[in-house]
């Protein structure tokens, strides 16, 4: 709030040095820049089925993205997004196997398989937004509580193992299966969340609050927004969010996984605010979870193509996203 | 403020015990209960092999907590505790093994090396926390998430995930599994990092000006605190600690670890957040927060004494952590009203 940059009205464009603009782009730059490098020592990385391969990888984690930008807006972040999406694919799997198995009809099955996914994570969304909004408690000790709980029940309701015998029918819906030709669903599912994201973020007054929120929650209170059904609300949409996600992955591997979400919750913050959205709150929007997304599945997949071990990666890893906030740092307070 | 609650002479009991526990905090009070019930309905609960096991174990998560804490006080965030650990521990088991080879029989000599170079693999860890955080200004998330993933691969790189035997037999069960006027080691250890953070914060400049970073780092920054510094100091204190943590860890296992700990991170955070840590920074006492780290393990270790799955326990745990920190909330609330 004291800093200069953000009190340089923004709709003035001011003059960019070269570096400057550089710097507007920093992520797009290393982009190109690390695939034209891979591309010397490994040509397959701009190949079309690869770039196709990217694509349909980095779809999950913008879902996932997304939804973590739903409560980073807000000054909060979901620790129990990955915990979640486990509960989600698990809690999924056993109500679509369950009836499929006394012989429901195809249809029955999938609604049961949304709706029991679905309505996991609502109530994931409601037991955070509630405790965030209502009590105002810090985001990180409710979503670290709901993190364990839903740990718990994921390992529980499964026994610990894989649920098999997903039906085709919700693989083909969420997965293979053919809605546009040429285009693969996970791809089709993310530009439709996409789109209805940014519509949501730019032009309802909830999505415009949320901004207003991040920015300074006390100025929102004056105004006279009604912060806490925003921020439940907000809470709510980011649980479901990563629920749909799950169900997208559960569709994929065909079973119900209790270790699905894993890496997911670092992940989707690493790639939403690698993308730009700021953990201060108030900044971001889909435009840099698609970066943020992509550029964390075009990383992983670079190192995979180069055969880089999977402990260096992780190192590697952790150096690129410490270099890609540090650019994000400078682009604020330089361009 | 809160006087017009309170303010009169205490006429009633109920009003004197109602500012005790305002005082305290609800914290001792649920600890105490915990302890009696247990005594009371679990027998084992107070016998000598698991009282030396709560011990031992909660001794081990006081110095992280302590440790996140401090880093906590500066308004930041250490989430690669729960990697230094694993990394102290490779480092330390990998560098005797090392020693041992090239000066056999030194014992002295291969154990203080050993020390040395897992508490220096913490400073490097902290050092790069900590210069990010004050002079790049970083968000303290983000780094410690990157700091994580590179000590975690760093750790299962050196031994591609293979326990590191070969410690010296003195340094295990002298020091690791060994006991000092019939209590573990490590208590002794834990108790001298919360006496030496206790007398940091309660009479040293370093203490009140971590408070005051915390509480307002423009403010501390204009009244000529070197905030930069500090912040620094506050995240190597931090990693070294953990390094502590995982010397004594290794010591107790008997073999270098690259996969140990995975949820230390987590509970120090939880462990400080129900003492009251404020996560805005500025606030945070560390007698409290070995409480809570106390309570937390305690509880733990009851649900294992009643035989309830561990993936129950998990359930359980989450709540506990939320309705703590919205009971501490609640209290705070009401004293703060009017």
């Amino acid at each position: 709030m004291t800093d200069a940059a953000s009190l340089a009205p923004s709709d003035v464009a001011p003059r960019r040095s070269l570096l400057g603009w550089m710097l507007v782009f920093s992520l797009p730059l290393l982009m190109i820049v690390m695939e034209l490098s891979v591309y010397a020592f490994a040509p397959r990385v701009l190949s079309l089925r690869n770039v196709v391969n990217v694509l349909n990888q980095s779809s999950y984690l913008f879902v996932f993205a997304c939804a973590q930008m739903m409560v980073i807006l807000t000054r909060g972040f979901d620790l129990s997004l990955g915990a979640a999406v486990s509960s989600v694919s698990v809690a999924s799997a056993l109500a679509m196997t369950g009836l499929a198995k006394l012989g429901a009809p195809d249809a029955v099955v999938v609604a049961a398989g949304l709706g029991a996914g679905l309505g996991v994570g609502a109530l994931v969304g409601l037991f955070n937004g509630a405790f965030v909004a209502g009590l105002e408690i810090n985001p990180f000790v409710v979503t670290l509580g709901s993190l364990n709980i839903c740990l718990g029940v994921s390992t529980t309701i499964s026994g610990g193992s894989p649920v098999f015998n997903v039906p085709d029918v919700f693989s083909r819906l969420f997965y293979n299966g053919v809605l546009i030709p040429e285009v693969s669903i996970p791809i089709t599912i993310a530009i439709i969340i996409g789109v209805a994201l940014h519509f949501l973020l730019n032009h309802t007054t909830f999505g415009r609050s949320l901004y207003i929120i991040g920015n300074n929650p006390r100025a929102a209170l004056v105004a006279g927004l009604p912060s806490r059904r925003y921020l439940l609300t907000a809470y709510v949409a980011c649980s479901l969010l990563a629920a749909f996600g799950a169900l997208m992955l559960t569709a994929r591997t065909g079973s119900g996984e209790p270790n699905l979400g894993g890496s997911l919750m670092m992940e989707s913050i690493a790639a939403a605010v690698i993308g730009g959205v700021s953990l201060q709150g108030g900044v971001g929007g889909v435009g840099a979870v698609v970066f943020g997304a992509l550029f964390v599945t075009m990383l992983s997949n670079s190192m995979d193509l180069l055969e880089v071990g999977g402990y260096v990666q992780q190192i590697l890893l952790g150096c690129v996203t410490i270099l890609a906030i540090f650019l994000d740092r400078l682009r604020r307070t330089r361009a | 403020m809160s006087h017009v609650v309170h303010g009169s002479a205490p006429s009633s009991l109920s009003q004197r015990l109602l500012r005790a526990y305002d005082r305290v905090g609800f914290l001792p009070v649920v600890l105490v209960a915990l302890v009696i019930a247990l005594a009371l309905f679990v027998p084992r609960f107070l016998s000598l092999q698991n009282v030396f096991n709560v011990l031992r174990s909660s001794s081990y998560l006081v110095i992280i907590s302590a440790g996140q804490m401090l880093v906590l006080i500066v308004g930041g965030f250490d989430l690669s505790v729960g990697a230094v650990v694993p990394l102290a521990s490779v480092v330390s088991a990998l560098t005797m093994v090392w020693a041992n080879g090239v000066a056999p029989g030194h014992t002295g000599f291969v154990v203080l090396l050993g020390v040395l170079a897992g508490l220096a693999s913490g400073l490097a860890v902290g050092l790069i926390n900590g210069l990010s955080v004050a002079f790049l200004r970083v968000s303290p998330f983000i780094v410690t998430l990157g700091s994580m993933s590179i000590a975690t691969g760093v750790a299962l790189l050196l031994t591609n995930g293979i326990p590191v035997y070969g410690m010296p037999k003195a340094y295990v069960d002298g020091f690791g599994r060994g006991l000092w006027l019939q209590l573990p080691t490590a208590v002794y250890l834990a108790a001298l990092v919360v006496a030496l953070v206790w007398f940091m914060q309660n009479f040293t400049r370093m203490g009140r000006y971590l408070y005051a970073i915390g509480g307002n780092l423009q403010a501390a920054t204009v009244s000529g605190v070197r905030t930069k510094t500090y912040l620094v100091l506050a995240y190597v204190t931090c990693s070294i600690l953990a390094a502590v943590s995982g010397l004594a860890l290794t010591a107790q296992i008997g073999s270098g670890q690259a996969v140990i700990s995975a949820q230390l991170t987590l509970e120090s955070i939880a462990a400080a957040v129900i003492a009251g840590v404020s996560l805005k920074g500025g606030v945070g006492r560390v007698e409290m927060v070995t409480l809570a780290a106390f309570f937390l393990l305690i509880l733990t270790n009851a649900m294992d004494l009643l035989r309830i799955d561990p993936r129950i326990q998990t359930i359980f745990l989450g709540l506990i952590v939320v309705f703590a920190v919205a009971l501490d909330e609640l209290a705070k609330r009401r004293t703060r009203v009017d």
